[in-house]
């Protein structure tokens, strides 16, 4: 934080297409509540002064980055709107089975599928499969960005990627079918 | 299309991701074939339109130094811009030496470790402290002959100052000695004759002596004459000092491995003297005719 325009720029221009892509993923597929995020995130990197020079800075700025997310998610306004609508429906619907295999398998090439997949995960689940299958952070990252111990890391991508190939399966097999 | 990074990569990547966190190899293995799906959902890349706005929208927030800081980062940048902008006069002021002044002081340097690496019994320290002292009138004679060359008023003239143009010869003449006396130390070191730090003082101090005061007597007297007395000086010093006239005299300290950092600092203190007067004396310099 040296106040320097340079080296914002620097660092904006390394780490902006990786985090909005997280947050994408992250929030379900709204780019524009994902650029809100990733715009809120930057600004909270230069607002705080707790970073220490010689750590990592990837995690630290996944764990803002997943923090305002989550404190996104928990808001009275969301959850209202979520009590509402169901925004996964869409997606959700693409996991039916009742849908013929030639749109399961038109679905699966546009990542819909993989999308509504993540949706049902749980957030924590989500959160540490997405670090790590599309960010490719390493586990000890991972467990730095989400504050957890490092067997909970393991734990929850154990879990998240069973759980992950449940939910891709009839896809799969609608694809094999075609 | 994106290319996947890292595990998506490759199927071997993903299965490596997958033991990473604790899969058997047969797991792992059935687990990536399904998750090598995952890279069908393409995330949106921001354009260099959408990073610039952000950086826009940040830019404000960047914070400032406070003025105290900024106060000291100036300060630090302007010394640092100061010592650069030395280097470069000294770059622009290597082409007035003369090659002859780098061959003869290195031949000087070579045939005083030659002397002293040869069998004949020589005195160390005083073929040292002549020799040391000799580099700095040739530095002296060569770097400051702005009177003898007629060029003095070009040197006025020039956007760098006196004082600028003096220390950045300094610069040139002793950063050259200094290598060449180094050289020499080592050499004799690693041929066991005597310990590197007193071969280092015993010619490196007298040579700071003699250039500090030939540079201000050079205020005064011409060039060569100031160099000439100031290594005459030091030699007729130094044939005292071996004859043993100077035994209980007050000069003696000088002459003494004690004295070997009197010496410097008298030489420093002398270039001192002479670089704050030569904005005050330098119509001293100026031709008569």
């Amino acid at each position: 934080m040296a106040g320097e325009a340079s080296a914002l720029a620097l660092l904006v221009q390394r780490h902006h297409g990786p985090l909005l892509g997280y947050l994408y993923r992250l929030v379900g597929g709204d780019r524009l509540l994902a650029e809100d995020i990733c715009q809120e995130t930057f600004l909270r990197l230069l607002q705080q002064q707790q970073y220490q020079a010689g750590r990592p800075f990837k995690p630290w700025l996944y764990a803002i980055a997943t923090n305002l997310a989550r404190d996104h998610f928990k808001s009275a306004a969301v959850s209202r709107a979520l009590h509402q609508r169901e925004p996964d429906e869409t997606l959700l619907a693409l996991c039916d089975p009742a849908p013929g295999p030639e749109e399961r398998a038109l679905a699966a090439e546009q990542g819909a599928d993989v999308a509504a997949a993540f949706a049902r995960l749980g957030e924590e689940y989500r959160a540490a499969l997405l670090l790590r299958f599309y960010q490719g952070l390493s586990l000890q990252e991972i467990a730095d960005a989400l504050h957890v111990p490092l067997g909970t890391v393991k734990s929850r991508l154990s879990v998240g990627t069973r759980r992950l190939r449940e939910l891709l399966a009839p896809v799969k097999e609608g694809v094999d079918e075609r | 299309m994106t290319i996947p990074s890292w595990p998506l990569d490759s199927a071997d990547h993903l299965a490596d991701a997958l033991r990473e966190q604790g899969e058997t190899p047969e797991e792992a293995a059935d687990l990536a074939s399904a998750l090598l799906s995952l890279t069908t959902w393409q995330a949106p890349q921001p354009t260099a339109a959408d990073t610039g706005r952000l950086l826009a929208r940040l830019m404000p927030a960047l914070p400032s130094l406070s003025p105290v800081r900024q106060a000291i980062r100036a300060r630090r940048m302007s010394q640092r811009g100061r010592l650069a902008a030395l280097l470069e006069t000294a770059r622009t002021q290597v082409s007035i030496f003369h090659p002859a002044f780098w061959l003869l002081s290195a031949a000087v340097m070579l045939a005083g470790a030659a002397a002293m690496l040869s069998s004949a019994s020589v005195d160390q320290s005083l073929l040292l402290r002549a020799i040391g002292p000799f580099l700095a009138y040739l530095g002296t004679t060569t770097a400051f002959r702005g009177v003898n060359l007629r060029v003095l008023e070009f040197e006025l003239a020039c956007p760098a100052s006196p004082v600028q143009l003096a220390l950045a010869r300094l610069v040139i003449v002793l950063g050259y000695d200094f290598g060449l006396g180094l050289a020499l130390s080592l050499a004799l070191w690693a041929q066991d004759k005597a310990s590197f730090l007193m071969l280092t003082l015993y010619w490196l101090m007298p040579l700071l002596l003699v250039a500090g005061l030939a540079l201000l007597l050079s205020l005064r007297l011409p060039v060569q004459t100031a160099a000439a007395i100031s290594y005459g000086g030091w030699l007729a010093l130094l044939m005292l000092d071996s004859t043993g006239a100077l035994v209980g005299h007050s000069l003696f300290i000088l002459l003494s491995v004690q004295g070997e950092m009197v010496i410097s600092l008298l030489g420093l203190a002398l270039l001192v003297i002479a670089l704050l007067r030569i904005h005050a004396a330098t119509h001293c310099l100026l031709p008569r005719s």
